[in-house]
C-alpha cells in the first residue's frame, strides 16, 4: 500500500464534474487522467496502467458499461467503479455483471468517491490473511469473534462485530455509510435515515465509552473511520 | 381442475339451457305427433262404430228382435269390421247375443266409453283388451252395444313413449357430451389466456398469448391482446426512457452543484459563517436529492413489476436484521424493537427491498410510537399467507386517515414538524404491490398496527438466498 500505484483514469462526458473529481483526486495527491469520450478512455484504459478507473454509466455515444466489457476482453483487470445518475437497482447489477468493481449514483460526495477508490486500490495490493486485528489498544480476534480493549473484554452483537471490523480492516481510511450497508448487511440502497449513524453510535459506546482516547470518528456527511492517535 | 372450471364456466351453463329448450321441444313434438295419431285413430273407429251401430238399428227396425240377432251373428263372423265386438243385452243388461259374454263397466247410452275385456271370438289367450264402445236402448227396452278394440293404439302410445325416452336420452347424452368437449375448448383457451396473464404479472411483459393459427375469434381476442401488451410496453418502456433521462439530466447539475460547494467547504480560507452557509446548503440539497431518489425508487418499483430478481428469503430474518439495526434507534428514545412469532417464514421476495420496507415501517414506529415503548414485529403464518405486522403502542392515528398515508408526500399534521419526506409508507405500499402482498391499517388500541399480507406461494424453491447466511442476529422469542 505504500508504494502503490496512485493514478486514477476518470471517464467522464461532463466537463465540470469531470474537472471537480481530477482536481479533487489531484488534491489529494492522486495522478489523474481525464477522457471525455468512450474511445479516448478505452485507448487510455489499454495502454496505461491505473490503480482504478472511474467511468460515467452514460456517455454521450456509448454506453460505458460497453467500455468496460471491452477493456475486459482485452485483459485490463483494473478495479472499475462505475458512477452514474441511473439509480436504479437493477441498473447497479447490471453494471457489477458487465465487469464494474463498485457502483456510486450521481450526485455524490467527493469524499465518498475518494473512499471507494481508495478501497478499490487498496484490494489490487495484496491482502494479508490475519486472525487478530489491531488498533492502538482495540484487538479483534476474528476466530473467536471477540474484542477487547485494554485487555479489557467487549461484548459485541455478532452484526456489531461486522460493523468493527469492518471498520478496523480499513483503518485510516474513510468508510461510507452505503459501504458499510453493502459489506456487511449486503444492502444496496441508502436508508432515507440516519440509522447506520445511530447504530455506529451503539458500537462507539461499547468499544470507545470510558477508554483514554477514541477510535471511531465521524466523517461528516460520509461515513466513519478508525484511528489511532499517533 | 379443468373438469371443475369446465362445470363452472358460462359456456357449459350455456349448453345446459340449450339442452334444456332442445329437450323441451322434442318432448312436445313427440307430444303432438302422438295427440293427433290418437285422436285420427279414435275418430275413424268412431265413426265405423257409429255406422256399424246404424246398420243394426235399420236391421231391428226393418225385421225386428230376431232380424238384430240374425245380422248380430252375420256381422262379428264376417270379417269387414275388424276387431269389432257386439252385444245385445235384455231389460236388465242381461247378454242375449253378441260377442261379448257379459254387459262391461260402461257410461250412459249415447256416451263414448272405453273397457276392458275378454272377447269372444277374439285372440284366445291374450290379456283383456282394450274396447271403444257406444250403445243404445232399443224401443223394445233392450239394450244395443257395439264396440272395436283399440288395443293397438294403446301399443302404439307405449311405443310412443318408449321411443320419446330413447330419443331423450340419446340426445341428453350426445348434447352432454357435445357441451363438455365444446366447453372444455372454450375453457382451454380461456385457460392459456389466464395463464399469459398471469406470467405476464408475475414476470414483466415480455409473454404472449400462443396463437393457434385457426383465425378464429379465440385467436382475434388472442391477436388483439397481445397487441395491447405491445404497446403498453412500448409506453412503459418510453417512460423509463424518459424517467431515465430527467434523472440523467436532473442529477448531472445537481452533481456539480454538490461538488462546487464541496469544494467551497474544503478551501480553508472560507470564513467560519461562509462554512456554516454552505454546509447547511449541502444538507438541504441532499435532502432534495434523498427525496428525489425516494421518488424514482419508488417509481422504479411501481413500473418493474417483475419477479425476477426474487429468491427465497427467510422473512423472519429479515425481520430480525431489521430490528436489531433498529434497536439502537429505540434504545435512543428508552424503548426496544422486538420479534415474535414464526422463526421461518420463508417467502419469494427481493431482500433489499423487504429490508427497505420494514425499515420504512420500523423506523415510522419508532418515530411516531411513544417514548420508552416496544416496536414489535410479528410474523405470522395462517391459511398459507404470511403475515408481517409492525405495531407500536403510541397515540396511533385516526382511522379516518388510514386512506391516506399511503400517498406520496402524505404527512399527517402532527408529524410535520419531525424530519422525514412522507414518502416512506409509498414505498412500503409499492414494495407489497410488487411481492402481490395486501396492506393494511388497524388500531392496535393503543399504537398503529400495520399489517402485510403476503399471498401463499406454492413454488419455493429450496434454493434460499445465502447471501446473509454468514452471520445471523438472532432475537430470543
Amino acid at each position: 500500500m505504500i508504494r502503490a500505484l496512485r493514478r486514477v483514469l476518470v471517464i467522464e462526458d461532463d466537463a465540470e464534474t469531470a474537472k471537480q473529481i481530477v482536481d479533487f483526486l489531484t488534491m489529494r495527491g492522486y495522478e489523474a487522467d481525464l477522457a471525455v469520450n468512450g474511445d479516448d478512455g478505452l485507448c487510455l484504459g489499454e495502454s496505461t496502467e491505473y490503480a482504478v478507473i472511474v467511468i460515467d454509466r452514460m456517455l454521450p455515444t456509448v454506453d460505458g458499461l460497453a467500455i468496460i466489457r471491452r477493456l475486459r476482453e482485452a485483459g485490463v483487470v483494473t478495479p472499475a467503479l462505475i458512477i452514474s445518475a441511473l439509480g436504479e437497482v437493477d441498473d447497479r447489477v447490471r453494471g457489477l455483471r458487465a465487469g464494474g468493481d463498485d457502483y456510486l449514483i450521481k450526485p455524490f460526495a467527493f469524499a465518498e468517491l475518494l473512499a471507494r477508490i481508495e478501497a478499490l486500490a487498496r484490494r489490487s495490493a495484496t491482502v494479508v490473511k490475519e486472525t487478530v486485528l489491531r488498533v492502538g489498544d482495540l484487538e479483534l480476534d476474528l476466530v473467536a469473534r471477540t474484542v477487547n480493549r485494554g485487555g479489557r473484554n467487549i461484548k459485541l452483537l455478532p452484526r456489531e462485530f461486522q460493523v468493527l471490523e469492518y471498520l478496523v480492516r480499513n483503518e485510516g481510511h474513510v468508510v461510507p455509510r452505503t459501504m458499510l450497508l453493502e459489506k456487511v448487511w449486503d444492502l444496496h440502497f441508502d436508508p432515507s435515515t440516519n440509522i447506520i449513524d445511530v447504530y455506529v453510535g451503539r458500537v462507539r459506546r461499547k468499544v470507545d465509552g470510558e477508554q483514554a482516547y477514541p477510535l471511531i470518528h465521524t466523517i461528516r456527511g460520509v461515513g466513519f473511520c478508525v484511528r489511532a492517535p499517533r | 381442475m379443468l373438469l371443475a372450471k369446465t362445470l363452472r364456466s358460462t359456456t357449459f351453463r350455456l349448453a345446459l339451457i340449450s339442452i334444456g329448450l332442445f329437450g323441451a321441444v322434442v318432448i312436445a313434438l313427440f307430444g303432438y305427433v302422438y295427440c293427433s295419431t290418437t285422436s285420427f285413430v279414435l275418430s275413424r273407429s268412431d265413426s265405423a262404430i257409429e255406422a256399424e251401430l246404424a246398420t243394426l238399428r235399420n236391421a231391428y227396425d226393418k225385421s225386428g228382435r230376431e232380424g238384430l240377432i240374425r245380422a248380430i251373428e252375420q256381422r262379428s263372423s264376417a270379417a269387414n269390421f275388424e276387431g269389432g265386438v257386439y252385444l245385445l243385452a235384455d231389460e236388465l243388461f242381461a247378454p242375449v247375443a253378441g260377442t261379448l259374454k257379459k254387459w262391461p263397466a260402461v257410461k250412459g247410452a249415447g256416451e263414448w266409453t272405453e273397457f276392458r275385456s275378454d272377447a269372444l271370438n277374439s285372440r284366445a289367450g291374450t290379456d283383456q283388451l282394450l274396447f271403444r264402445a257406444r250403445w243404445e236402448t232399443l224401443q223394445n227396452g233392450s239394450h244395443l252395444l257395439v264396440g272395436k278394440d283399440i288395443t293397438d293404439l294403446g301399443l302404439f302410445a307405449t311405443e310412443i313413449s318408449g321411443a320419446l325416452a330413447f330419443a331423450l336420452l340419446l340426445i341428453f347424452v350426445l348434447a352432454a357430451v357435445a357441451s363438455v368437449s365444446v366447453t372444455r375448448r372454450t375453457v382451454g383457451r380461456i385457460e392459456s389466456i389466464n395463464m399469459t396473464s398471469r406470467a405476464i404479472m408475475e414476470s414483466g411483459l415480455g409473454r404472449r398469448i400462443p396463437l393457434r393459427g385457426t383465425q378464429d375469434e379465440w385467436d382475434q381476442l388472442a391477436q388483439n391482446l397481445n397487441s395491447m401488451l405491445e404497446r403498453i410496453e412500448m409506453l412503459m418502456a418510453e417512460v423509463k426512457q424518459v424517467s431515465d433521462n430527467v434523472a440523467h439530466d436532473l442529477r448531472t447539475p445537481l452533481a456539480r452543484m454538490r461538488g462546487r460547494l464541496e469544494k467551497a467547504s474544503s478551501e480553508s480560507s472560507a470564513p467560519d459563517h461562509d462554512l456554516s452557509l454552505i454546509t447547511e446548503t449541502m444538507a438541504d440539497l441532499d435532502d432534495v436529492l434523498r427525496m428525489f431518489s425516494s421518488l424514482t425508487r419508488i417509481s422504479q418499483i411501481e413500473a418493474a413489476n417483475q419477479t425476477a430478481g426474487f429468491r427465497t428469503v427467510n422473512l423472519t430474518e429479515i425481520a430480525t436484521e431489521v430490528a436489531e439495526l433498529f434497536d439502537a434507534a429505540a434504545e435512543g428514545k428508552g424503548g426496544r424493537v422486538g420479534v415474535f412469532g414464526d422463526k421461518t417464514a420463508r417467502i419469494s421476495a427481493d431482500r433489499d427491498l423487504l429490508f427497505d420496507a420494514i425499515s420504512n415501517l420500523v423506523d415510522n414506529a419508532i418515530k411516531y410510537g411513544r417514548d420508552g415503548g416496544l416496536v414489535s414485529i410479528r410474523l405470522d403464518q395462517k391459511n398459507g399467507e404470511t403475515i408481517l405486522s409492525v405495531s407500536d403502542d403510541g397515540p396511533g392515528i385516526p382511522s379516518e386517515e388510514f386512506e391516506y398515508v399511503f400517498k406520496r408526500f402524505y404527512r399527517l399534521e402532527r408529524s410535520r414538524g419531525t424530519p422525514g419526506n412522507g414518502l416512506g409508507l409509498s414505498l412500503v405500499a409499492a414494495v407489497a404491490r410488487l411481492h402481490g402482498a395486501n396492506i393494511r391499517l388497524f388500531d392496535n388500541a393503543p399504537g398503529l398496527t400495520v399489517e402485510l399480507r403476503f399471498p401463499f406461494i406454492d413454488n419455493i424453491s429450496e434454493a434460499t438466498d445465502h447471501r446473509s447466511a454468514a452471520s445471523v442476529y438472532s432475537t430470543p422469542f
